[in-house]
């Protein structure tokens, strides 16, 4: 009998050891090698899938990351996601089978989905964006992240369904953008009123407007991310900032119906039980 | 999609994974993994159980589970340790057989015992995502994560790892306490995705 057709050559499936592995770049399209020696990267929880060498994984927080943490994490509400992988040796990372893909940044800005970075290196910097549900990256340095399918780079001018967004670098002004039209008049009255005939699902875009570059899924399947900020994303507006607010926050503050106060850092008081 | 050719001979496979076939091919599903009695009453003991079925006949089968990724996997006479759940198919001259895992079972959530396949032949492994094969050897172990693990073969000392300290108690934890440590020679096969395991958030 014949099993066929052998992937990966006639040899059958590629095997990897610690020499043959690539340092910091992929194995496959859903697999990223890092190499660490004795540096570190940030890493999201539970995205390593398998090392070799000595490497320890240490939740970010208070204690010993403290100088590492001042310069190049900045978003205490998404502590508890994520480590710090120090040692030597090579990791695997990956993410439920997704597309993941390593960008290099130098001297720029990136904002990207906060469930679509998997990794960075500490020479960057790691803020919140003001968009809710984004993380914004600073400085020179290399991160991975897992997309639903290719990314696609697209210029703006340009307007992106919110699901199929995976981020944007170099761009002021991201924006809403509402389809007025097509719910306005008699029978957008009797669609808006009815909701028959009424959603396609494309009315509310995002507005990319001067230059940069847009990053784009071909799927409009969403990661799933942290709810951050003001974002209470219910089933039928995910991915929309803004949509559904004032219910479903987070936080302690957030069941009582008090909105978060600027200044306030996010849910670290529960974690240390105040 | 996993396409066989067969001319007289059978392959044993995993229950109802049969997408198309064309040619003479006959279907028989084997009672208790088609290892007898003995081999029935271990796998209801062990829950590792496994709906086999025997497809023999001419022309070509083509097999498929939940769009899964297939690996091939070669063995000449050495053994595969793999979990019940993501063994597709198998030539028939290979025995399969169960085992005991020791505590790397708990950790993936697949029960304390995993299914072996030994012999000389081919088996077909699914995963979600391709497969990563890695090579242990002496120098150089390797650490897996239980969630992200599906097979392995050679001869390999598993251990278990554990990250967890007091930074764990106050909800720091890595998400990485838990490891399987591979000491030896072989090849491990682990998959671009994790499984939900028991350890996995912590």
């Amino acid at each position: 009998m014949n099993f066929g057709p052998v992937p990966g050559g006639p040899g059958g499936p590629t095997v990897f050891d610690p020499y043959s592995l690539p340092s910091d770049d992929n194995v496959n399209a859903y697999t990223f090698c890092v190499e660490l020696k004795g540096s570190q990267w940030f890493l999201q929880k539970g995205k390593m899938i398998s090392y070799y060498g000595r490497i320890e994984f240490n939740g970010v927080g208070n204690g010993r990351f403290d100088r590492l943490l001042r310069t190049s994490f900045h978003s205490p509400l998404h502590a508890s996601d994520w480590v710090v992988a120090e040692g030597q040796g090579k990791m695997l990372l990956a993410d439920r089978a997704f597309d993941v893909n390593s960008y290099d940044l130098d001297n720029g800005n990136l904002t990207i989905r906060s469930g679509n970075l998997l990794a960075y290196q500490p020479t960057l910097a790691l803020k919140q964006s003001i968009v809710p549900g984004f993380l914004t990256l600073i400085g020179t340095g290399k991160f991975v992240a897992a997309s639903n399918g290719p990314v696609v780079f697209m210029e703006p001018p340009l307007r992106v369904d919110p699901q199929a967004l995976v981020g944007w670098a170099d761009c002021p002004s991201p924006c809403h953008h509402y389809d007025h039209g097509y719910m306005s008049g008699v029978m957008g009255g009797l669609r808006s009123l009815s909701g028959i005939g009424g959603a396609s699902g494309e009315e509310h875009q995002f507005e990319f407007v001067g230059a940069g570059t847009v990053l784009l899924q071909s799927s409009e399947m969403l990661m799933a991310e942290q709810a951050v900020g003001a974002v209470g994303a219910g089933a039928e507006s995910a991915g929309v900032p803004g949509a559904g607010y004032g219910g479903g926050q987070g936080g302690p503050l957030g069941q009582l119906g008090v909105p978060r106060m600027p200044g306030q850092l996010g849910d670290i008081q529960r974690r240390l039980g105040l | 999609m996993l396409a066989v050719d067969l001319t007289g001979d059978a392959v044993k496979a995993k229950n109802g994974s049969m997408v198309a076939y064309d040619g003479q091919m006959a279907f028989k599903k084997m009672t208790g993994g088609g290892e007898g009695l003995r081999g029935m009453v271990t796998r209801r003991l062990t829950g590792e159980q496994m709906t086999v079925m025997e497809v023999q006949g001419h022309g070509t089968c083509f097999f498929a589970d939940r769009a899964s990724e297939i690996n091939l996997v070669s063995l000449r006479g050495e053994k595969l340790y793999v979990e019940s759940s993501n063994l597709l198919c198998t030539d028939a001259g290979l025995r399969t057989g169960t085992t005991f895992t020791g505590l790397r079972g708990g950790a993936t959530g697949n029960g304390l015992f995993t299914t072996t396949v030994e012999g000389s032949g081919q088996a077909a492994i699914m995963s979600d995502g391709p497969a990563v094969v890695l090579r242990v050897s002496a120098q150089y172990p390797l650490s897996v994560d239980p969630g992200a693990y599906i097979a392995h073969t050679g001869n390999l000392q598993q251990s278990f790892q554990s990250g967890v300290n007091f930074r764990t108690l106050i909800g720091e934890g890595s998400g990485e306490a838990f490891q399987i440590r591979f000491e030896g020679e072989g090849l491990v096969y682990v998959q671009p995705s994790e499984r939900n395991t028991i350890g996995g958030d912590i």
